[in-house]
């Protein structure tokens, strides 16, 4: 092994294939739920189906393509093994079986710590204390500090504070410890688990694959620090102020503030990126990054509007906070999976079949693994499926969320196939 | 150290690692700017080859290095092939040439 070369790190492809066909497959089921139950975004939305919904998107989804693309570019972000890939696989299985009883839970409307929902917590929480440990050790492992391995370690801690505060909200509906209304740690649930632990990883992540994709060098770092600061203070400050019957508004508006301008530090950081590349034309993934990129932008004008108040511009109750959701959610993060995995699957797929026959045989290159017009065609749904999603509920248009709806469906199914066929990819020689 | 001039026979080291592209940009690894040197010792039959990596975490980083020595091996059948991986100094965007330029926004 060559002094400094980290990229025997890699883990198996084994360790992280499954989950793309796992987090793929939540996607198609929350997105096939949607269609069905898409009126309940314009009612009362916390439903059975709509939980369902929201826990097969951020936990199904999101996180377990998350943890899997992590093992991924935990060797390539802090120069380091995973710590054990066994645990990896352990926590898969765990994670899929809470799930499993999570949404068995919710669609038998068990809005209480029943057997299902509790069992389904716990196997979540239990799947997180060893992810949140797989990474922590990989982190403390690793000798490279950068602001990466920062925004890394610190999503982990709020990972875990996430899913503990979730199981005692359960807990507490039952057994009455903390005399605070359950919407009000709903907030804590929403602002760490979206940005203490989705956001900041994605940043720590992004931090060191955008410069490195788009080849750029001399960027502002300061950006990325400075948000560190502000959106820990932030998460933090909501944290402590929920667990009060009451609380100054004018701090919760301060913490959200803070949030606010973490986020738009982090945007910086990516138009400085964008400004300063040295390669132009962007990559079939590169583009739904982008378009990720400017539906955060949009969604950070969704939560100031959700703090100025749903009545402020005339919409009923609760909509403004579904819209901020769906944006961050299928907007945001989907949209920041669906571009991502064509720069980390393929290539982990490619080193697996390819690896030992570069230079004697002609091989396909990484980028010619997976059908190219199906990124294009999913990048067009999704996007129209946002757009939609938030035309329709800010008119209260029933027949465009459907709409939108249908056409998230059918991007979670052509990401499927193209992910199948990636994973499921058969060994080509190109003859010469 | 990076090599700026190459003597006729380093230069078609050179034109042969150009068929080595770097598999995530598409672009070869030479018109990159990550080979810094080329050396070709008749007596000892050697060629040495320093190279670097656009970052030391690149996930294919081994697998482009295993290109280049598989490649010299065929083309200089008899040769020792030493592929340096060095650090220092350490690669910067300036190092792609006009022609790697032009390649990566095709």
């Amino acid at each position: 092994m060559q002094v400094g070369l980290s990229t025997q790190n890699a883990p198996s492809v084994w360790v992280v294939a499954p989950h793309y066909l796992i987090g793929a497959l939540n996607f198609i089921i929350a997105s096939g739920l949607m269609v069905f139950h898409y009126e309940d975004l314009l009612g009362y939305h916390l439903t059975a189906p709509m939980l369902s919904v929201a826990h097969l998107m951020i936990l199904g989804w999101v996180s377990v393509v998350i943890f899997g693309a992590l093992y991924q570019l935990i060797p390539v972000v802090m120069e380091v093994k995973i710590y054990s890939e066994k645990l990896a696989y352990a926590t898969l299985a765990v994670m899929v079986a809470g799930l499993f009883f999570l949404i068995k839970g919710f669609l038998s409307f068990e809005f209480k710590a029943s057997h299902a929902i509790t069992m389904g917590a716990t196997f979540i929480i239990i799947a997180v204390l060893m992810f949140a440990l797989n990474t922590l050790k990989s982190a403390a492992a690793s000798e490279k500090k950068s602001i990466s391995r920062l925004y890394i370690i610190a999503s982990g801690l709020y990972l875990l504070l996430n899913v503990s505060l979730g199981l005692f909200m359960v807990l507490n509906m039952s057994y009455h410890w903390v005399s605070v209304a359950h919407t009000q740690f709903l907030k804590a649930h929403l602002v760490v688990g979206l940005v203490g632990w989705f956001l900041m990883l994605i940043i720590g992540v992004a931090a060191r694959l955008m410069p490195m994709f788009l080849i750029v060098h001399k960027l502002k770092e300061d950006y990325l620090k400075w948000g560190f600061y502000f959106l820990n203070a932030g998460i933090l400050t909501i944290f402590i102020l929920v667990w009060f019957p009451s609380y100054p508004k004018v701090l919760f508006a301060v913490a959200l503030l803070l949030i606010l301008a973490g986020m738009v530090l982090f945007l910086m950081y990516n138009y400085d990126v964008f400004k300063k590349r040295m390669r132009k034309k962007l990559d079939s993934g590169m583009k739904p990054t982008a378009i990720a990129l400017v539906i955060l932008a949009f969604a950070l004008l969704a939560f100031i509007a959700v703090y100025l108040g749903d009545a402020t511009f005339g919409l009923p109750a609760g909509r403004l906070e579904i819209v901020a959701g769906i944006l961050m959610v299928y907007g945001f993060f989907t949209g920041i999976i669906l571009g991502q995995t064509y720069k980390t699957l393929p290539f982990i797929i490619w080193l697996f079949h390819y690896q030992k026959l570069v230079g004697r045989q002609k091989t396909p290159l990484p980028g010619e693994m997976f059908n190219e017009k199906l990124v294009k065609v999913h990048t067009w749904t999704f996007t129209i499926s946002v757009v939609l999603f938030v035309i329709g509920l800010l008119f209260s248009l029933k027949v465009v969320v459907l709409a939108a709806a249908i056409t998230m469906l059918l991007t979670s199914l052509i990401y499927g196939i193209n992910s199948a066929k990636m994973i499921f990819h058969k060994k080509q020689i190109i003859k010469k | 150290m990076i090599q700026k001039e190459f003597s006729p026979e380093e230069a078609k080291v050179l034109e042969i690692l150009k068929q080595v592209p770097d598999p995530e940009v598409e672009v070869n690894i030479v018109d990159l700017g990550l080979i810094y040197l080329v050396n070709i010792d008749e007596k000892t039959k050697t060629i040495t080859v320093d190279m670097t990596l656009s970052t030391p975490g690149c996930p294919v980083g081994d697998t482009i290095i295993q290109h280049v020595q598989t490649v010299l091996e065929i083309n200089y059948p008899g040769y020792d092939v030493k592929v340096n991986l060095v650090w220092e100094p350490q690669w910067t965007p300036e190092l792609i040439s006009e022609e790697g330029r032009a390649q990566l926004n095709q």
